[in-house]
């Protein structure tokens, strides 16, 4: 290993030690934790945005609902089935399983590329944010077509709410963790109301009896808005499946259920997916089809319910964008030797501030949540196939730690050359994810073939 | 025992917020009403639910 990727190496693990040791027995958590961590975050800011797009792309009612139900039947069972077991084998984060199998070089390039990806998250939050507080002012939402800054009033709101969101992250990020806990069902609320308050406008009457015929004709009636594909069946579900591959394929959610007392406890996620992936969905829905299909979050939020439905929408952007701001921070710590905290979280928030005046990462939110999660796959994979095929096939584990490599060459060769086929792969970009999630499982096995005992 | 009294309080509060909106699909409040009623059981539950859950 170089002088100097040992020395990076070295400071990145300082960073991560707290976690360097399985968890202990005695620090496993109950299901009823899981549940409502599961339940806490996965109803975010670009949730608004997210059920709003099925109905610009044209899903039908019984797509949608369909194909919500399938896609987050499938995030839920690859949360059990691939990130539990590993998880509560090993009782590690990825961070350190990964350093085992792909080596210090290798983890360095992932935490960089995650925190790049963390960072584009976060300025889109704010960006939904940003359509809150712009309602106030009278600031144009960016067309769904823009790349640019539409307005100058615009990056300025944008660099004004980062600036804010990352002050507030580094005079405490502790406390505004334990806040966002109390804000959490109370956003879930924002959602189920303000799909309810906007149902009489658009017709259903109390008793639901007219609801689907409704759903079917007004709100998801298959007719995509000028300028967005047609979406069918097959693009929910897979939606629905990927929004979190990086956390459940990707293995990234390790890090919490490595604290899981079984792998069932996987199954926990349905917390998070039903009430925030489904239900959540659903109400955004339904608030867009209320303001005549225009994506502008702060006004679907104030149309239903007033001013606190715009706090809801800005509250919704912060403590979403307050923990992404801090896991890019630490990500990024790793190339910043001896910044204290605080100078590293404003790196990652002006970096994600100015990010954020570029309305391409909101308008474009659903292309961007694929691509976040087709980047880290094939990671998941490499460890999947280290994990579980190569005992069975008799293939050496951990070579990189056993032979102290900076990286390792075939899982490197895996990530790149996976990405380089999903990138040419002739299918929608919502379906590429699956081949090559198997192209690298199948092909890191083969090069690993010459470490066979 | 106080604990219990803020925390039932805060939970009504919240019970409020979704209480609004149904009680506009039954056609039984305003939207502005619903927005009122919303806003108000909304600071209700942000003023109560940080006192019990800091205790707990």
């Amino acid at each position: 290993m170089t002088g100097r990727f040992a020395s990076i190496a070295s400071r990145m693990d300082g960073l991560y030690e707290f976690d360097r040791e399985p968890v202990a027995p005695g620090k496993l958590q109950s299901g009823g934790k899981f549940a409502g961590l599961f339940a806490g975050e996965h109803v975010a800011a670009t949730e608004f945005v997210i059920g709003a797009f099925f109905v610009l792309h044209g899903v039908t009612a019984r797509d949608l609902f369909s194909g919500l139900l399938l896609g987050n039947l499938l995030a839920v069972l690859s949360w059990t089935f691939i990130c539990a077991p590993i998880a509560v084998r090993t009782r590690l984060t990825l961070y350190w399983y990964l350093r085992k199998i792909a080596g210090p070089g290798l983890t360095i390039v992932y935490n960089l590329a995650n925190a790049v990806l963390y960072c584009i998250l976060a300025g889109a939050m704010i960006a939904v944010s940003a359509t809150a507080v712009g309602l106030a002012f009278g600031i144009k939402t960016p067309a769904l077509g823009a790349v640019l800054p539409s307005s100058l009033s615009w990056v300025l709101l944008t660099i004004v709410i980062g600036a804010l969101f990352t002050a507030l992250a580094i005079l405490g990020f502790e406390r505004l963790s334990r806040f966002a806990e109390v804000c959490s069902p109370w956003i879930f609320i924002v959602f189920v109301a303000g799909g309810l308050a906007v149902l009489p406008r658009l017709g259903v009457r109390p008793g639901f009896g007219n609801f689907w015929e409704i759903a079917t004709t007004k709100i998801w009636n298959g007719l995509p808005v000028s300028g967005q594909d047609k979406f069918g069946l097959w693009h929910v579900v897979f939606f629905a499946w990927f929004c979190n591959l990086a956390m459940h394929v990707g293995l990234s959610d390790m890090a919490v259920l490595r604290y899981a007392r079984k792998w069932t406890y996987g199954l926990y996620s349905a917390f998070g997916m039903y009430p925030g992936h489904m239900l959540a969905w659903i109400c955004s829905g339904i608030m867009v089809a209320g303001v005549g299909r225009e994506m502008n979050p702060g006004l679907m939020a104030y149309e239903a319910l007033g001013l606190a439905g715009v706090a809801g929408l800005l509250l919704a952007g912060w403590t979403t964008a307050n923990p992404t701001l801090y896991r890019a921070g630490l990500a990024l710590q790793t190339i910043t030797p001896g910044w204290p905290r605080w100078k590293v979280t404003l790196a990652a928030g002006a970096i994600t501030s100015v990010l954020s005046c570029f309305p391409v990462f909101f308008v474009k939110l659903l292309d961007y949540v694929a691509i976040y999660g087709l980047v880290l796959m094939p990671i998941g994979a490499v460890v999947f196939a280290e994990h579980w095929l190569f005992p069975r096939l008799g293939i050496e584990q951990y070579s990189a730690e056993k032979r102290n490599w900076a990286f390792n060459r075939a899982a490197l060769g895996v990530w790149a050359g996976t990405l380089t086929a999903c990138f040419l792969m002739p299918i929608h970009l919502y379906f590429r994810w699956l081949p090559g999630y198997l192209l690298a499982l199948v092909s890191y096995v083969i090069l690993s073939l010459g470490r066979k005992n | 025992m106080r604990k219990k009294i803020l925390a039932v309080l805060s939970l009504a509060c919240l019970a409020g917020c979704l209480a609004a909106p149904v009680l506009h699909f039954l056609g039984k409040l305003s939207l502005e009403g619903n927005k009122r009623l919303f806003l108000a059981a909304s600071v209700g539950w942000f003023v109560l639910a940080p006192l019990w859950a800091r205790r707990r």
